[in-house]
């Protein structure tokens, strides 16, 4: 009795150890990062790698946002008229359509790119415009928008918009003043999931961006790559990783999971 | 009579052509609604790649000279014969990657679903990885640079002078961790649906644990499983950050720092188009039969 009893607790460690083990293995990365970011010049503990992120890499940072920002307005333009589309009208070959809308998560980031950066060269002569950039991470992550939206769409009774009308609002006010705010949760899930992939995204970049134009992870990249490893590009990283963390904790702490269920996050 | 039989069939008509006209205004509403995503991703994302196929059929950078581009077969000729070993290095490291998490992720998966309670922490934890390829790969060359973190522990392993930096198990290791939370998300998903009294059940019909996980949990949770192990393999397929930073040469040659290579470096188009190509029909294989196996009918 008293040996299964242990066996038992033994496990039940065992198991606890293993998932604090995997936990471990997650942060690793981020943790040697940051352990490397505060070494100064002479191997020294030093804060000012991270002043160095704020001055030199700073127009990098503010390009990440803005590329972000624009792309986090357009796949809300395009994903929320299409979202309520898909759940409110009837449709001939509705789910191959969303199928279709979908793919662009299944490309490649590579083959996107090549593909995207040929097309801004001979065909839509985009090359030298933030444009091309913020469209083309449009493109990559709006299916992450829509398919949140199409959820909480789908758990909003109809009836509410009903009755709304009934109640004298036109089509447009019982969208804007009842539907909007009540899928509001589905709408932030979408901001977060694609803020997340758009403000990290380094490949789909590295073939699009205009010469004027290079994001904080592009920056990382490039450095990585050629100057070798440095405090300072280690510190850029940190920030990058820290800035996604914060809002991902945000999003948990106001709204919960549930909204994040069936995409890439939980 | 006829009189009778109009005042009957006026009001039905008037009604299916009413009710016809309505439907045509809704049908012409909803497409107005899905038109930006449809033109968005038609111009941006299928024109391109029906772009790419087309250039993948023409000679080098010949589809810029001032005569015409010279089609050719010869891209995929070089293909199968020069590059084959970059397809099958892509292939081999994506598998060993999703064998890697599916070890790993199923005893992962099980305890988080029926033993722990803090799966708000683990969540927390689990979102580092998704940040991107880049910073794992990244951290990685730190953690196993000589004199970094891992040095300690290859000492006490007696492995001090292996060679693990530029090798196959730390890309390996890099893209599995980078994909641990989609495997863990596909089999947890399905492992909550289970129900834990048909494992008592097994136990008390005399299986061994072993059984019990072989012959119950297993079957069980196979949707789940497939549908995990593809989408890895998925993602693992365009994988670029860490054949480059933490690959010897053998690893480098994945497909996607192939093609980035050929395609912008050495402007060498239909060769670049065409791995994209290849690159392309093997992830929409993979997701065919992912999305066959998810059983997510989202819309209908």
């Amino acid at each position: 009795m008293s040996r299964t009893l242990s066996r038992r607790r033994l496990g039940g460690l065992l198991s606890h150890a293993y998932v604090w083990f995997c936990l471990l293995m997650f942060v690793l990365p981020f943790i040697a990062l940051l352990n490397y970011s505060f070494t100064g010049p002479q191997g020294n503990y030093a804060l000012e790698n991270f002043k160095y992120v704020f001055g030199s890499f700073g127009s990098n940072l503010v390009w990440s946002f803005k590329i972000s920002g624009l792309t986090l307005v357009l796949n809300l333009l395009v994903s929320l008229p299409a979202a309520y589309a898909l759940v409110r009208y009837p449709f001939p070959g509705k789910r191959f359509l969303f199928s279709g809308l979908t793919l662009p998560l299944y490309v490649p980031g590579a083959v996107l790119g090549i593909a995207l950066v040929l097309t801004y060269n001979f065909t839509y002569r985009l090359t030298t415009s933030m444009w091309g950039l913020v469209l083309a991470m449009t493109v990559g992550t709006f299916p992450l928008m829509l398919t949140p939206l199409v959820v909480a769409l789908k758990d909003l009774p109809i009836v509410f918009e009903e009755a709304a009308q009934c109640l004298g609002a036109t089509r447009w006010q019982a969208y804007w003043r009842v539907v909007f705010p009540l899928i509001g949760p589905g709408i932030s899930a979408g901001l977060l999931l694609s803020f997340i992939i758009v403000f990290n995204e380094y490949l789909v970049t590295l073939f699009v961006h205009p010469t004027f134009i290079t994001t904080a992870p592009l920056r990382v990249f490039g450095l990585v790559r050629t100057a070798g490893l440095l405090p300072t590009t280690a510190a850029l990283a940190v920030t990058m990783q820290l800035i996604s963390f914060v809002a991902v904790i945000a999003f948990f702490r106001i709204f919960g999971t549930r909204y994040l269920k069936g995409t890439y996050l939980i | 009579m006829s009189g009778e039989q109009i005042v009957v069939a006026q009001p039905a008509t008037l009604a299916v052509r009413d009710v016809r006209r309505r439907e045509r205004t809704a049908r012409m509403t909803s497409l107005t609604l899905v038109l930006p995503a449809i033109l968005l991703t038609l111009l941006f994302l299928y024109y391109p790649l029906v772009f790419i196929v087309r250039m993948s059929f023409t000679l080098a950078d010949s589809f810029l000279s001032p005569a015409g581009p010279t089609f050719t077969l010869e891209n995929y000729v070089v293909m199968t014969g020069r590059y084959l070993p970059n397809v099958l290095v892509t292939i081999k490291l994506a598998g060993l990657a999703t064998l890697f998490d599916l070890v790993f992720g199923f005893p992962f998966a099980y305890i988080l679903v029926r033993r722990v309670r803090y799966r708000d922490l683990v969540r927390g934890f689990m979102v580092f990885p998704m940040f991107g390829a880049l910073y794992i790969a990244f951290g990685m060359r730190f953690i196993l640079l000589p004199g970094g973190l891992a040095t300690p522990l290859l000492k006490l392993l007696g492995a001090e002078n292996a060679q693990v930096l530029y090798g196959l198990p730390s890309v390996v290791f890099a893209m599995s961790i980078f994909t641990f939370p989609f495997m863990v998300m596909n089999i947890g998903t399905a492992l909550s649906n289970v129900d834990p009294t048909l494992e008592e059940a097994a136990a008390c019909l005399g299986a061994r644990p072993w059984q019990t996980i072989w012959r119950v949990l297993l079957p069980l949770t196979r949707a789940g499983i497939v549908a995990g192990s593809l989408m890895v393999f998925g993602w693992n397929i365009g994988a670029f950050a860490e054949p480059l930073l933490l690959g010897s040469i053998a690893e480098q040659r994945t497909l996607a720092w192939t093609l980035y290579q050929r395609g912008v470096v050495q402007t060498d188009y239909g060769l670049s188009t065409t791995m994209g190509v290849v690159l392309l029909s093997l992830a929409f294989t993979v997701t065919y039969f992912s999305l066959r196996y998810s059983r997510g009918a989202l819309v209908e």
